[in-house]
C-alpha cells in the first residue's frame, strides 16, 4: 500500500530543554488505522500535534499527502480532519450551524444533516453542543473533521471518559470511516480498543517508539519471547457482563 | 469568493449568532448604562432641569434693566433676585449654579463716554458645569452690549448667541461621559472575558486546527463588538434623547467618528489582556486595574478642574479622558474634528501603542 504519511526523525524540544519527543520515525499507509498508544506524557499528543502543523517541529520532517508539514502547515491542514484531545466549540450555536460554519473555514460544501446523519446525530441537529451526551459530544466532534472529506483525520484520545456503549459507538463510526477510505490516526489508553481497531500500532515512551507493528504481531512476539500471563485469562471480562446486559446499542 | 473573505465572513456570522443568543449578557450591557442615566437624569430634573441665577442689581438705570431682561428671557436660566449675603448661603447650599453681582456703576456714564465696569460673577464650584455654561452666557451677553456700547462691529456674536441659547444641562454633560465609559467597559471587559474563555476552553484551539489563519478569528471577533458597541451607544443616545432630551449640539458623524476610534483603543485593551492571560481569572484583575483609575478620573462624571495640577496632567493622557473630552466637546459644544486635533492625535498615539503591545504580548493558548 503507498505510504500517506512519512515521519523522519522527528524532535520536539521545548524552551525549558524539555525534550518531549526524540526522534522517531515512522510511516502511515493509505487507508488504514494507525495507533499510538502509550501512558500519559509520553509524547502522543506532542506528536500529532507537529505533524498536523499546530506545533513547530524542532527537527526532523514530515511529509503528509506529499506536503511538508513545516513549510505549508496551512495546505496540510486543508486535507486534514483535526480532532483535539478537549473538543471545545463556540457556544449558542447549533450543530448545524457549527458544521457549516467549519465547511466554510476549508471553503467546502456540505450537507449538514447528512453528515449528522453519518454520525447518528441528525435527530439533534438543533441542539446545543452543551446539550449533547460525552458520547455524543465526541461524535459531532468528529462529524467537524469531516467537513472538508479529508485524506486522513487525526483521533486524540477519542474514547477516553465514554461510557462502554458510548465507546463501542465510537469505535463503529470509526471502522467506516476507515471503510471509505480515509486515513485515520489516533491515540489511545485503551489496549482492546487499539486490538480492534487499528491496523497498525506504535507503543510511545518517554517521547520514543519502543515498538510497531499489528497487535497480533505484537502479541506473537512477546510470546516467542517466553512471556507467561501472571493470571489465567478468563474466557469472558465484567466488561463482556455489562456489555451483554446493558446492550451494545447507543442509549444515550 | 476568496476564501479568506469566506472564511472571516463565517467567523464573523458566528460570532455574531453568538453573542445575539446570549441575552443575559445583552441586557446587563444595558442595564448599568441606562441605569445610570436614569439616575443622572432625574437628578438633573429634579433641579429644574434649567441652571439657577442669583443676581443682585446695585445700577440703576436703563442698561441694567435691559441686561436682567436679557438675563430673564433666557429659558435655561431661573433667575432669582437676592441680596449678596443670601446668594453666598445659597451658592453654599448648592442651591444655585451662579451668582451675578452687578454694581452701581453699570452702564453709567461720565463726560459723555460710558465708564468701565465689571459685572462680578460667583459660581458653585460643586456644579462647575452648569455655572461655567452660564458664565459663559453672562460673558457673550456683556459684551455684547459692550460692542453696542463702544459701537465696535460684532461680527462674531451669532454663533455664540446660538450656543447661550442651547438650554444645557448635566444631564448634557454626563450622557457623553456615561457613554465613554460603556464603550470602555464593552470594549475591555466584555472582549477579554468572551475571547480569554474561548481561549482557555479550546475553541480557539479548533480554529486553529482549520486552515484559516486565527488572525481572521481576531478580526471577526473585533467586527462583531464594534457593531455590538456601536448598536448598544445607539440605544443608549436614542434613551437619553427621547427620555430625558439630550441636546446634541454637534454633528452626529463626527460624534460617531470618535467613538468608533474609542471603540477601537479599548477593543485593543481587551485583545491585549486576552491575548496575554491564560484564563479568567488573570483578567478580572488586570481589566479592573486599568479600567477603575480611568472610571474615576477621566472626567466621566465630573469636571477634572479641581484636580490638583499635577494629576490633571497625568489624567490629560487617559485614553478615556481623549474619549469622553472629544465625546463632550461634540456634544456640547458642537466641535468640529479640526477643533479636536489634540485629542485625535492623543487616541491615534494610543491606538498604535496598543496594537504594538497587543501584539508583542499575544498568545494562542
Amino acid at each position: 500500500m503507498p505510504v500517506i504519511l512519512e515521519v523522519t526523525n522527528l524532535t520536539k524540544t521545548y524552551d525549558n530543554n524539555v525534550h518531549a519527543v526524540k526522534g522517531i520515525s515512522f510511516s502511515v499507509e493509505r487507508g488504514e488505522v494507525f495507533g499510538i498508544l502509550g501512558p500519559n506524557g509520553a509524547g502522543k499528543t506532542t506528536t500529532l500535534e507537529m505533524i498536523e502543523g499546530l506545533r513547530p517541529i524542532s527537527s526532523g520532517e514530515v511529509i503528509l499527502d506529499g506536503i511538508k508539514t513545516a513549510e505549508e502547515p496551512y495546505r496540510v491542514k486543508q486535507r486534514i480532519g483535526i480532532q483535539l484531545q478537549a473538543s471545545a466549540f463556540f457556544q449558542n450555536l447549533k450543530l448545524t450551524e457549527l458544521l457549516e460554519m467549519f465547511a466554510d473555514l476549508y471553503g467546502s460544501t456540505i450537507n449538514s444533516l447528512e453528515l449528522l446523519a453519518d454520525v447518528g446525530l441528525k435527530d439533534k441537529a438543533n441542539f446545543l453542543v452543551k446539550n449533547l451526551s460525552g458520547g455524543q459530544k465526541q461524535r459531532f466532534s468528529i462529524a467537524t473533521t469531516l467537513v472538508n472529506r479529508p485524506v486522513m483525520v487525526f483521533l486524540d484520545e477519542p474514547t477516553t471518559g465514554l461510557d462502554p456503549q458510548a465507546r463501542r459507538n465510537l469505535w463503529e463510526l470509526i471502522a467506516q470511516i476507515k471503510s471509505r477510505g480515509t486515513t485515520v490516526i489516533l491515540t489511545t489508553h485503551y489496549m482492546e480498543e487499539a486490538k480492534y481497531l487499528c491496523d497498525r500500532v506504535a507503543i510511545m515512551d518517554d517521547g520514543k517508539i519502543v515498538a510497531l507493528d499489528s497487535p497480533d504481531q505484537l502479541i506473537k512476539q512477546l510470546l516467542a519471547r517466553g512471556f507467561k500471563p501472571h493470571v489465567e485469562v478468563p474466557p469472558a471480562t465484567l466488561e463482556d457482563v455489562f456489555i451483554d446486559l446493558t446492550g451494545k446499542t447507543l442509549r444515550d | 469568493m476568496n476564501q479568506n473573505t469566506r472564511s472571516f465572513l463565517a467567523l464573523t456570522k458566528a460570532s455574531l449568532k453568538m453573542y445575539y443568543r446570549n441575552k443575559g449578557a445583552i441586557i446587563f450591557s444595558l442595564l448599568i448604562p441606562v441605569a445610570l442615566l436614569s439616575i443622572f437624569g432625574f437628578l438633573s430634573k429634579g433641579s429644574g432641569s434649567s441652571i439657577q441665577i442669583g443676581l443682585t442689581n446695585h445700577a440703576t438705570g436703563e442698561l441694567p434693566k435691559q441686561f436682567v431682561e436679557t438675563l430673564k428671557n433666557i429659558k435655561a436660566f431661573k433667575i432669582k433676585e437676592i441680596t449678596e449675603e443670601e446668594a453666598t448661603a445659597e451658592l453654599g447650599k448648592g442651591n444655585l449654579d451662579l451668582e451675578v453681582i452687578i454694581p452701581e456703576n453699570f452702564g453709567a456714564i461720565e463726560n459723555g463716554k460710558p465708564i468701565t465696569s465689571n459685572i462680578q460673577t460667583l459660581f458653585n464650584s460643586a456644579k462647575p458645569q452648569s455655572g461655567q455654561i452660564a458664565n459663559f452666557a453672562i460673558i457673550e451677553i456683556v459684551s455684547n452690549i459692550d460692542r453696542k456700547l463702544t459701537n465696535s462691529p460684532s461680527v462674531l456674536s451669532v454663533k455664540s448667541t446660538g450656543v447661550t441659547t442651547n438650554n444645557l444641562g448635566y444631564f448634557d454633560f454626563i450622557l457623553p461621559g456615561i457613554l465613554s465609559m460603556t464603550i470602555m467597559q464593552l470594549g475591555i471587559f466584555g472582549v477579554a472575558f468572551s475571547f480569554v474563555a474561548m481561549k482557555a476552553s479550546g475553541a480557539l484551539r479548533r480554529i486553529q486546527a482549520t486552515p484559516v489563519h486565527p488572525l481572521y478569528f481576531v478580526l471577526a471577533q473585533a467586527t462583531v463588538r464594534l457593531l455590538v458597541t456601536l448598536a448598544t451607544a445607539s440605544l443608549l443616545i436614542a434613551f437619553g434623547t427621547y427620555i430625558f432630551g439630550f441636546h446634541m449640539v454637534g454633528s452626529y458623524f463626527n460624534f460617531a467618528i470618535v467613538a468608533i476610534i474609542g471603540i477601537l483603543i479599548f477593543l485593543g485593551i481587551g485583545f491585549a489582556i486576552a491575548g496575554w492571560a491564560r484564563d479568567e481569572t488573570q483578567v478580572a484583575p488586570v481589566a479592573n486595574l486599568i479600567q477603575l483609575p480611568m472610571l474615576l478620573l477621566s472626567g466621566v462624571f465630573f469636571s477634572r478642574d479641581g484636580f490638583p495640577s499635577w494629576l490633571k496632567t497625568i489624567t490629560d493622557y487617559f485614553p478615556l479622558t481623549y474619549v469622553s473630552h472629544g465625546l463632550r466637546k461634540i456634544a456640547n459644544q458642537g466641535a468640529s474634528l479640526a477643533e479636536l486635533l489634540p485629542d485625535l492625535i492623543g487616541m491615534g498615539v494610543w491606538l498604535i501603542l496598543i496594537y504594538i503591545l497587543a501584539v508583542r504580548v499575544f498568545k494562542w493558548e
